[in-house]
């Protein structure tokens, strides 16, 4: 079982909590903490190995997160008040945590546990374009994905418009898309014939109430899916939020937290974004009841992380968590390029490696920066999950992805902040057929290949 | 102490010292004008480290504190040597049912320590409200951010709420945020996209010109 047994403890804390100047909490409460314990913990960025192998600095970057999320707490802004944890209510949730779940249904379910660093086991692959796409290409781009030979959960496009209707927050256009979003998601799988397939919807509710409006066993989100509780950067949370993470509990799907620390923002460097990234899987258990923690830390100015800036902390926060919890973790890649380019299917190739190699789940792909409409397609995600696959089996070590993840660096990092758009998913799918161009697969073949013979051993 | 002193406290984030020393540098005759535009100067060698993250969010934050302490302090001084030249007055936030504001944040802070007036109205902002607080301040921009894809329309909003009030003239509407385009400011009807807030103080002025 999951912490929700505390949420109405949470709940109460949120409104009877210390108060706290909204103004005040990241300048005065959470920054000087963040750096405190860096000091303390001795946690030192190391730019030369972005997949880093220091068990020692692993753990004592679990130790600092569990004392940020100790003494700074989470704040809401809306009761302006600070819910804070005591050390033996973590270690409750810890030891309350289950290291594995069974998600989905039927013939689709599908099993999700805890990793070890250089676990031979593969990791579990959820695969999102994460971004918005137009009204005609959504179920397309579903079923492109749920086409994926590898994907074992489905985080779906989001709707930008519903019927011709543009999507506002809170208003009734945004339920309405909400509904479209998970029938054109569960149409697809069940036109594909995996009905049951694991999903996280539906993301394109930003508002509680589009959530909580497609909560229906036999046409909606299932009880086996799973869906997500986003948190307010850094370290906030609001009412909108908490009614998310009880509404999911009461009804009885997966609840999974949904964080990305901001590197350049209030975490500072390298060493505070893998810190705050391990102590929002803390937070995700404790406040939210979370069963599956979904980490994005990206890079300020790119919206990136797969520069080595980025991936140094996923690669150490991956290791933190594996070391010292059971809990489950997905690390999700955000690019800077875009489809049917080159540098994006490195990028890609960088995130999953070091991901699985670091005992993270993988959650790919967010292309093109996540910012620009229709401009990410399954086959970024394809390649990222082959690359999970494989090394897990082959059994790399971290020393070598190391120098895999730098041989990949050195192809594309100096174009991160210029990095090519690329092309948008009707230009490289047959939309029909949901299916790559012919073109678009070479490019994916010729990549593959050539990361192939850097050490990768594909399976197939 | 001399100016260079100051310069290195309000750098480094170090409010209340910069305050005194600002003082005494006024007691020593020292033109108030010209630690302004020292320190202007200053700030914008902050802001060009923050837009290559060679420093981070919480430094130019300090730093951006520390300017703002010390013009509270020079502020009746400079008003008796004529004043300090004010680019623009900004009503900023971020739209109806957005919680994120980081983005927000640091374009006001790069607009106020570059010589903009600025009333920040937090976050989950009315388009309403955007409109009464401009015409209350007499603005000349009404800038809005959204992260969302699904509260961009709340720019929008505030466009439509404009013509329909009459008074779209009045204002220069900049809106910004990671979801939002040129594309979408131009099929919006906005005046200004600013992509980055390192643009900003250039940008703005430059639509202002245009009027």
């Amino acid at each position: 079982m999951s912490t929700v047994y505390r949420h109405w403890e949470i709940i109460d804390r949120a409104k009877t909590g210390k108060f706290m100047d909204e103004e005040d909490f990241l300048p005065k409460r959470f920054y000087p903490t963040l750096k405190k314990l860096i000091k303390k913990y001795e946690i030192k960025y190391d730019p030369q190995n972005p997949c880093p192998t220091d068990d020692s600095m692993a753990d004592r970057v679990w130790q600092a997160a569990w004392e940020l999320f100790r003494d700074v707490g989470y704040y809401n802004t809306d009761s302006h008040r600070i819910i804070e944890v005591a050390d033996e209510e973590i270690k409750e949730a810890l030891y309350m945590a289950k290291d594995q779940y069974i998600v989905g249904g039927g013939k689709d379910a599908c099993l999700m546990k805890h990793r070890s660093v250089e676990d031979p086991e593969p990791p579990f692959c959820i695969m999102s374009p994460d971004i918005t796409v137009d009204e005609k290409y959504h179920q397309s781009m579903c079923m492109a994905y749920l086409k994926e030979p590898l994907l074992d959960g489905l985080c779906g496009p989001i709707l930008e418009e519903t019927f011709g209707h543009l999507i506002e927050s809170g208003g009734p256009t945004e339920i309405s898309g909400c509904i479209q979003h998970i029938q054109n998601q569960k149409m697809a799988a069940r036109l594909l014939g995996r009905p049951d397939t694991f999903m996280v919807a539906v993301g394109t509710a930003e508002h509680d109430a589009g959530q909580i409006a497609v909560s229906n066993n036999e046409w909606g989100v299932q009880k086996t899916d799973a869906r997500l509780v986003g948190s307010l950067t850094e370290f906030k949370t609001a009412d909108t939020l908490l009614n998310r993470s009880l509404h999911y509990a009461q009804y009885g799907c997966f609840t999974g937290s949904l964080t990305g620390a901001i590197y350049g923002g209030w975490c500072g460097g390298s060493e505070g974004t893998a810190i705050t990234t391990v102590a929002y899987s803390l937070i995700g258990l404790v406040i939210h009841g979370a069963m599956f923690n979904q980490h994005f830390p990206f890079h300020l100015n790119y919206v990136s992380n797969t520069t080595r800036e980025l991936l140094w902390p996923i690669a150490m926060a991956g290791q933190a968590l594996s070391r010292n919890s059971k809990l489950l973790y997905t690390s999700n890649g955000f690019a800077n390029a875009g489809p049917m380019t080159e540098m994006l299917f490195r990028e890609v190739a960088a995130h999953a490696l070091v991901s699985t190699v670091t005992g993270w789940h993988l959650w790919e792909m967010a292309s093109t920066r996540n910012k620009y409409r229709n401009r990410a397609t399954p086959l970024e995600a394809r390649l990222g999950c082959e690359v999970g696959h494989a090394v897990a089996r082959q059994k790399m070590t971290r020393e070598q992805a190391n120098e895999i993840a730098n041989r990949l660096l050195a192809k594309y990092e100096d174009r991160a902040a210029d990095a090519p758009m690329g092309s948008e998913y009707h230009e490289c799918y047959d939309v029909a057929k949901a299916l790559p161009t012919v073109e678009h697969l070479d490019m994916f073949r010729r990549v593959k290949d050539e990361i192939s013979q850097m050490g990768i051993d594909f399976l197939y | 102490m001399s100016l260079e002193n100051l310069n290195k406290l309000v750098k480094e984030g170090e409010t209340e010292d910069a305050k005194v020393l600002a003082q005494q540098l006024l007691q020593d005759g020292i033109d108030p004008l010209k630690m302004i535009e020292t320190l202007t100067q200053t700030m914008a060698r902050v802001g060009d480290l923050f837009a290559k993250l060679e420093i981070f969010l919480p430094e130019i934050m300090l730093c951006g504190e520390a300017l703002t302490g010390v013009v509270d302090i020079l502020s009746p001084y400079l008003d008796a040597s004529g004043g300090r030249e004010i680019k623009g007055k900004v009503v900023i936030g971020v739209v109806k049912g957005d919680l994120h504001e980081i983005g927000k944040n640091i374009v006001k802070l790069i607009l106020e320590t570059n010589g903009f007036v600025v009333k920040d109205l937090g976050y989950d902002v009315d388009s309403l409200t955007f409109i009464k607080e401009a015409e209350a301040m007499k603005a000349d921009f009404i800038a809005s951010s959204s992260l969302m894809t699904t509260t961009m329309p709340g720019q929008l909003e505030i466009i439509e709420i404009l013509k329909s009030k009459g008074i779209r003239d009045q204002f220069k509407v900049v809106i910004g945020g990671a979801p939002t385009s040129q594309e979408w400011a131009d099929k919006i009807g906005a005046d200004l996209y600013c992509a980055h807030a390192k643009s900003a103080p250039e940008k703005f002025p430059a639509v202002l010109d245009n009027k």
